[in-house]
């Protein structure tokens, strides 16, 4: 085949290629009606209207372990959330226990079971380094699908934390004391794959305490 | 050399060490390579019979597709290793760069191009961020290469930098953040079926077969195996060792962007952390599927094998609950013995 021909079919192949590939628009038209996203008013909306009313759903984490030892694939079918189709998956759960150690990262917790009294495994309640999807992914309550981006989506996770940090941590903190009952509400996340139950991270949703 | 002469492990030989006779093959195998060409299927073979006994999970039709799915990527990647070890080389950047194709492709799909000076959005369509993925892969692949022959870097170092670079570039990319929400035609990649097959096992079939079709049928499979027998006799026989050695990396650039869609797309997600340990994995692959380290020896199929070995023992692994750092132990054990062999074989020719 002749060169000039040969060349004319592939600047033909690239201009479909390239015609099919990318579009243009003015950026302005892009922006238009769509205004900035407020990441900090969504995640308030979402603690408050979502999250906040659904904490009641939240699977008592003794309940829980029993239940993954029992059918792992059914407990975490019938509770995690998460997105994708990862090992990763993500708890809303509730709990209480004795405080049994506390430091500035974190509040080791030993679960009592509220029937039986039993001793159950420790938790750490997490309270200084609050960060992730953990909340946001438990809940299951946000729809990846109605951010226009990645980055909306994580701001939403990132203010979710903050909100955390900021009010359900502090007066938490610097009132817990070793030997103080507790009662909790938060995410967790755990590994369909590899199933740890013994070292369980907790991100607060809700924390109080009960002076014995 | 002649790419028809049956080596011990069913692989084509250096021709510098194994010349072959009238009929075509290396009288100094003849008559001792039928069990042994077959090793890395029989392996196989008593893998899944061990599993099937000790799982009752393992030979379930949902449990296989999956280990199908799951092997398809490092089909690709090992596809890709077998033709850089073929010459002689190495790239460890293939996992680094898998995670930046597959966050450069969810990026554009999903935020586009801003360009606020032009008042200009550029939006890409799946095929766009898929090309725009794919060159990505291919442009490193082909700065590896262009590193090792204009520099005479070693293939270790050269692809180690790419490995710290990809990486950095992926975190760059994506702020950290995973890159979710990609829609459902790019879902389909790596969740959809084709003719009740799943589609990234027709892709792997695809790049196997592209790849069989390059070792055995053209002349840069010749050269591939000529320069990886004997760098310094293939040059002075003409071939223009730095070329190939170029465009060797550029397939294996793509591939591993081939791997970071297929990642993606499955997961509906990009992760920049995606792909990590991903080169060990294609690696073992290839050296089980009975690709010499030293090159010139090895065969595309045989790393199909090797990366079917390595699934189905990760899988297997998995379902019978062994702690994920058993699971390491025991894999550098199989990639060992798998050496082990490769180097009893080569003494005995």
């Amino acid at each position: 085949m002749p060169k000039p021909i040969r060349y004319l079919i592939y600047a033909a192949a690239i201009a479909l290629l390239a015609y099919n590939s990318v579009y243009f628009k003015k950026l302005d038209e892009v922006k238009a009606g769509t205004t900035a996203f407020d990441a900090a008013g969504y995640a308030k909306d979402f603690w408050e209207k979502k999250l906040t009313p659904g904490l009641s759903k939240a699977v008592d984490l003794n309940v829980l372990t029993s239940l993954l030892e029992a059918d792992k694939e059914k407990a975490f079918n019938a509770h995690s959330h998460a997105l994708g189709i990862g090992n990763i998956r993500y708890f809303l759960v509730r709990g209480q226990g004795v405080v049994t150690h506390v430091d500035e990262n974190e509040v080791s917790v030993q679960l009592t079971d509220a029937g039986a009294k039993t001793a159950t495994p420790h938790v750490r309640i997490a309270t200084e380094y609050i960060f992730g999807n953990a909340v946001r992914d438990a809940s299951g309550a946000i729809d990846i699908n109605a951010f226009t981006n990645s980055m909306d989506f994580n701001n939403v996770s990132a203010e979710i934390n903050r909100i955390i940090r900021d009010t359900v941590v502090p007066p938490f903190k610097s009132k817990v004391r070793k030997g103080d009952r507790v009662v909790f509400t938060g995410a967790i996340e755990l590994n369909r794959g590899h199933l740890q139950t013994n070292d369980i991270e907790v991100i607060p949703v809700n924390l109080q305490i009960e002076k014995p | 050399m002649s790419q028809n002469i049956p080596s011990i492990a069913g692989e084509k030989p250096a021709g510098d060490r194994l010349p072959p006779t009238a009929d075509g093959r290396s009288v100094a195998l003849q008559g001792r390579f039928s069990i042994a060409r077959f090793q890395s299927l029989i392996a196989l073979f008593l893998l899944c019979l061990a599993l099937s006994i000790l799982s009752d999970k393992f030979l379930t039709v949902s449990n296989l597709w999956n280990v199908m799915r799951q092997i398809s990527v490092n089909i690709c990647i090992s596809v890709g290793m077998t033709l850089i070890v073929l010459t002689a080389g190495i790239d460890l950047s293939v996992g680094s760069v898998l995670a930046l194709c597959g966050a450069i492709t969810a990026g554009l799909l999903k935020n586009g191009i801003e360009i606020p000076t032009q008042n200009l959005y550029i939006g890409f369509t799946v095929l766009g961020a898929i090309l725009a993925g794919g060159l990505t892969g291919s442009a490193l692949g082909a700065f590896n290469g262009w590193a090792i022959t204009r520099f005479s870097v070693p293939p270790f170092v050269a692809t180690l930098a790419m490995l710290t670079v990809a990486r950095g570039l992926t975190m760059l990319w994506t702020g950290g953040f995973p890159i979710s929400g990609l829609g459902e035609t790019f879902q389909f990649i790596g969740t959809g079926w084709f003719l009740a097959i799943p589609l990234p096992v027709w892709i792997s079939i695809v790049v196997v077969a592209l790849a069989v079709f390059l070792t055995d049928k053209t002349r840069i499979g010749r050269y591939i195996y000529a320069i990886g027998g004997n760098e310094n006799a293939s040059r002075l026989s003409g071939i223009n060792v730095n070329k190939v050695k170029i465009i060797v990396y550029t397939i294996a650039g793509a591939l591993a962007a081939v791997g970071g869609i297929m990642v993606t797309s499955r997961l509906d997600s990009a992760q920049p952390n995606a792909g990590i340990s991903y080169e060990l994995d294609s690696i073992a692959a290839v050296v089980i599927g009975g690709t010499s380290l030293s090159g010139g020896r090895g065969s595309i199929l045989g790393t199909v094998q090797g990366a079917m070995i390595i699934g189905v023992l990760n899988n297997g692994l998995v379902l019978l609950n062994v702690s994920p750092f058993w699971q390491q132990v025991v894999k550098g054990l199989v990639i060992l013995l798998a050496v082990i062999i490769d180097k009893a074989n080569s003494k005995n020719e």
